[in-house]
């Protein structure tokens, strides 16, 4: 059977895979922003997933203002990084599981999660760029890749708690699954940033913290913090954090193995931990 | 539902210095957001830098929203319905990075803004709520 063995979350920023497709690791403002990522990348080497689950969000590429999906799962073969206006990034295509993807896709919708299902998209940053910090540059990517898309851009999100209950259901999808696969979840975005206006660079390093040590010490705080707090507190793209819960919710017991947490990149709190299932 | 709506959209606009792109900011921006999305395309692009205002007549935007996308007025264009995501195409078809957009968007010097960041970020004391002031 697949089984869910750990969770990842990471920020996403652009620039943190502009920094890598660039080769800028050798300037001090990148080295301290991705180093925090070498332990993860060596410990990836030894866990080698079959599958990553990988909530993110798309940022007005694949989906425009046409269509708004709340939660998307990509069910294709295969995903091809997109052309966000400078060309698409130097990285391999992303390999889809459309079994395992058609399977959790199914009993998500019986279990009352009304999931929009995607056949061909084109994925960008914000599911690329977790891959180049936890693999590298590889010239295929070591496993295959289930995207799971929310909207955290037109308001309202789904709740933190309907996000966490959704991490429930696709870790009952996963243990129902016959393939023996070895399977992780990520959840990306965040932590506090905030992209406009006169507020614009808002970071709490204080709140970020806590959210960390509580995806271990209180999670059920976690899920019932509402939108307002993670826009006052965070920044009006700290929703994104919205998105780990999703994670969160599939692991049941955990430990922390790793974190990073570092200020600036670009406008955005780094924030990075890996959590392991316990038995 | 257990949910106010209208006490849940009032305090989104309680907050300093923020536009959250509510269902009706979305319905005010559809089609600065669509035309700004249009500039994914390399032919796009071309056609917009050689006839900025020739290409915006193709779209149906107010003229407030046209004189600000002209004007490259981004907090003016939040105010009218403009998302990040999307305006983000317009200010990467000039070649500006996000640090460099959303720094000038808080009326900063790039030097300062970038100087703010490296210093931790700003802080949040004072900037949470505009009733309660805090």
């Amino acid at each position: 059977m697949a089984r869910l063995t750990a969770g990842i979350a990471s920020s996403h920023i652009p620039a943190l895979g502009v920094a890598i497709d660039l080769g800028k690791r050798g300037e001090p403002y990148w080295d301290a922003a991705l180093k925090g990522y070498d332990w993860t990348r060596d410990w990836e080497a030894a866990a080698r997933p079959d599958v990553v689950i990988l909530v993110y969000n798309d940022h007005a590429t694949a989906f425009d203002m046409k269509i708004i999906p709340t939660f998307a799962i990509g069910c294709g073969d295969r995903f091809a990084p997109a052309d966000e206006g400078w060309g698409p990034r130097p990285v391999p295509v992303v390999e889809g599981h459309p079994g395992l993807a058609w399977h959790i896709a199914q009993c998500l919708i019986l279990d009352e999660f009304d999931m929009t299902i995607i056949n061909d998209m084109p994925v960008d940053h914000g599911l690329t760029v977790p891959l180049s910090l936890m693999f590298g540059q590889p010239v295929a990517w070591p496993c295959k890749v289930v995207p799971l898309a929310v909207n955290v851009v037109t308001y309202p999100p789904p709740t933190g708690n309907r996000c966490w209950l959704l991490g429930e259901a696709i870790a009952r999808a996963v243990a129902s699954f016959p393939d023996d696969l070895n399977v992780q979840i990520w959840g990306t975005g965040g932590m506090s940033h905030q992209l406009q206006g006169p507020r614009a660079g808002l970071i709490n390093r204080a709140w970020d913290t806590r959210f960390l040590d509580d995806l271990t010490a209180d999670p059920q705080r976690l899920r019932h913090i509402p939108h307002i707090e993670y826009l006052r507190e965070t920044g009006s793209e700290g929703i994104e954090m919205v998105m780990w819960l999703i994670m969160r919710g599939a692991l049941g017991a955990v430990r922390e193995l790793h974190r990073h947490y570092h200020v600036p990149a670009s406008n955005t709190a780094v924030g990075h931990i890996v959590l392991e299932v316990l038995p | 539902m257990s949910r106010d709506i209208h006490a849940w959209l009032a305090e989104l606009e309680d907050i300093p210095g923020t536009r959250v792109f509510t269902a009706a900011r979305a319905r005010q921006g559809y089609h600065l957001n669509q035309f700004a999305m249009s500039l994914m395309t390399p032919e796009n692009r071309m056609r917009w830098l050689a006839d900025e205002r020739g290409y915006l007549a193709e779209w149906q935007l107010t003229p407030d929203q046209a004189d600000a996308v002209l004007a490259r007025d981004y907090n003016r264009l939040l105010d009218l319905g403009g998302n990040i995501y999307f305006l983000a195409k317009i200010f990467s078809t000039d070649g500006l990075s996000f640090l460099q957009a959303v720094g000038s968007m808080s009326g900063m010097a790039p030097e300062d803004y970038q100087a703010m960041m490296i210093a931790g970020g700003r802080s949040p004391q004072g900037l949470r709520s505009r009733k309660a002031g805090t």
